[in-house]
């Protein structure tokens, strides 16, 4: 059940599988139901009920002056239509880094590279447009899925924060992942 | 004559599972559904132990959906989904959730008197159990009914409730003071239980 319009929704960066749009509110059906799944929330740490009221909240438009956040819509090109969220939370305009997010709300388009193509649009954007120095991520120890894709991608481990989150019945550890304009741009010559 | 829900009310709303069971699943409120809350809140079977003894209003519902603020929050509140009639027809809650010393009040009403009796108040509860310790780490749950609420403290009974004591005269009812049963549930209880 989907009704998104491609009309409607500019494609803000392009790449092969997917697009990255700008958030839409009329789909803050589809954001509500993805951040409350039991099997997508699990890892983003969404432990609180989001209501639709709360989502569309978030997609209005902000009245901060300086963005603290990035969100964009994953467009899938060949089924044209929005199968998750990423972007960028945290940023620090000062020290010039932020924490990057994906998340592929349909578990179908699981294990297909969506993640790794999403997260290389928006390392190319962090720091071909958005100028910053350093992007990081984070990730807890039993998302092992996610691990993987870090390092494929070329993130590099900087350390554990123990013990850091209780997920499951167990605190378990935080991983520090990140990644530096320097090392990406010339890892892309 | 008892309001009942017409067959078509809600049929255009989603319920957006956040925690997913066998015949029901628990979704975060909507304000589309002020008009059903509303429903539940105000009938006198529903409302009689859960102690709702105002009226309660749309806006005053749609304001507690919007009041949801900023930073942590002490109230946690669920509709429940009958899955196979893909309709709410209740809430759970967690209430004045205290994060320092781990514990919290839990409430349960099933606004649908169709839907009493089917085991449906069990389900839901052992949901928010396991949600309260697995996922926001509490430590133990408090639930009080009154003692003339048998199905309620039965259903506490059930999944592993202890009472702790009774509240002599703490609740008035249907025009005199009943006692108020007072249950407990520890963390370490329920994880032993869970074992066994």
């Amino acid at each position: 059940m989907n009704d998104s319009k491609k009309d409607n929704n500019p494609t803000f960066l392009e790449g092969n599988l997917i697009n990255l749009c700008p958030l839409n509110i009329e789909n803050a059906n589809l954001y509500t139901k993805w951040s409350n799944d039991p099997g997508i929330r699990k890892y983003s740490r969404n432990i609180i009920p989001w209501s639709i009221d709360e989502v569309k909240k978030w997609c209005e438009a902000k009245e901060e002056r300086v963005k603290k956040e990035i969100a964009f819509e994953i467009w899938h090109r060949k089924d044209n239509k929005p199968i998750g969220s990423a972007g960028f939370s945290d940023i620090n305009w000062l020290n010039h880094n932020a924490n990057l997010f994906v998340e592929i709300g349909e578990s179908e388009y699981w294990g297909q590279d969506i993640g790794p193509e999403t997260s290389r649009l928006l390392i190319d954007y962090g720091f071909e447009e958005l100028n910053f120095h350093k992007i990081y991520i984070r990730i807890f120890s039993p998302n092992k899925q996610s691990l993987r894709v870090a390092e494929k991608i070329g993130f590099k481990f900087e350390g554990t924060l123990k013990e850091h989150a209780y997920i499951d019945g167990d605190f378990v550890d935080e991983l520090r992942f990140a990644i530096f304009k320097k090392n990406w741009l010339n890892s892309k010559k | 004559m008892e309001k009942k829900a017409n067959s078509n009310e809600n049929k255009e709303v989603e319920g957006f599972p956040f925690i997913k069971g066998e015949n029901i699943d628990l979704c975060p409120r909507n304000s589309k559904l002020v008009k059903t809350y509303i429903r539940w809140k105000n009938n006198p079977r529903v409302r009689k132990f859960s102690r709702n003894v105002f009226p309660s209003t749309v806006e005053e519902q749609k304001k507690g959906i919007e009041e949801t603020g900023e930073g942590l929050r002490d109230h946690i509140s669920l509709d429940v989904w009958y899955k196979k009639d893909q309709k709410p027809i209740g809430q759970i809650a967690l209430s004045r959730i205290d994060w320092i010393n781990g514990w919290a009040n839990t409430s349960l009403q099933i606004g649908e008197p169709d839907y009493w009796n089917k085991d449906i108040g069990t389900e839901a509860t052992k949901l928010l159990i396991e949600y309260a310790f697995n996922e926001l780490n509490l430590n133990k749950l408090h639930g009080g009914f009154a003692i003339d609420n048998i199905s309620s403290w039965s259903v506490a009974e059930k999944v592993g409730f202890k009472q702790e004591g009774v509240r002599r005269d703490a609740i008035y009812v249907d025009g005199r003071y009943v006692d108020n049963k007072i249950y407990l549930l520890m963390k370490e209880d329920w994880l032993t239980r869970k074992k066994d």
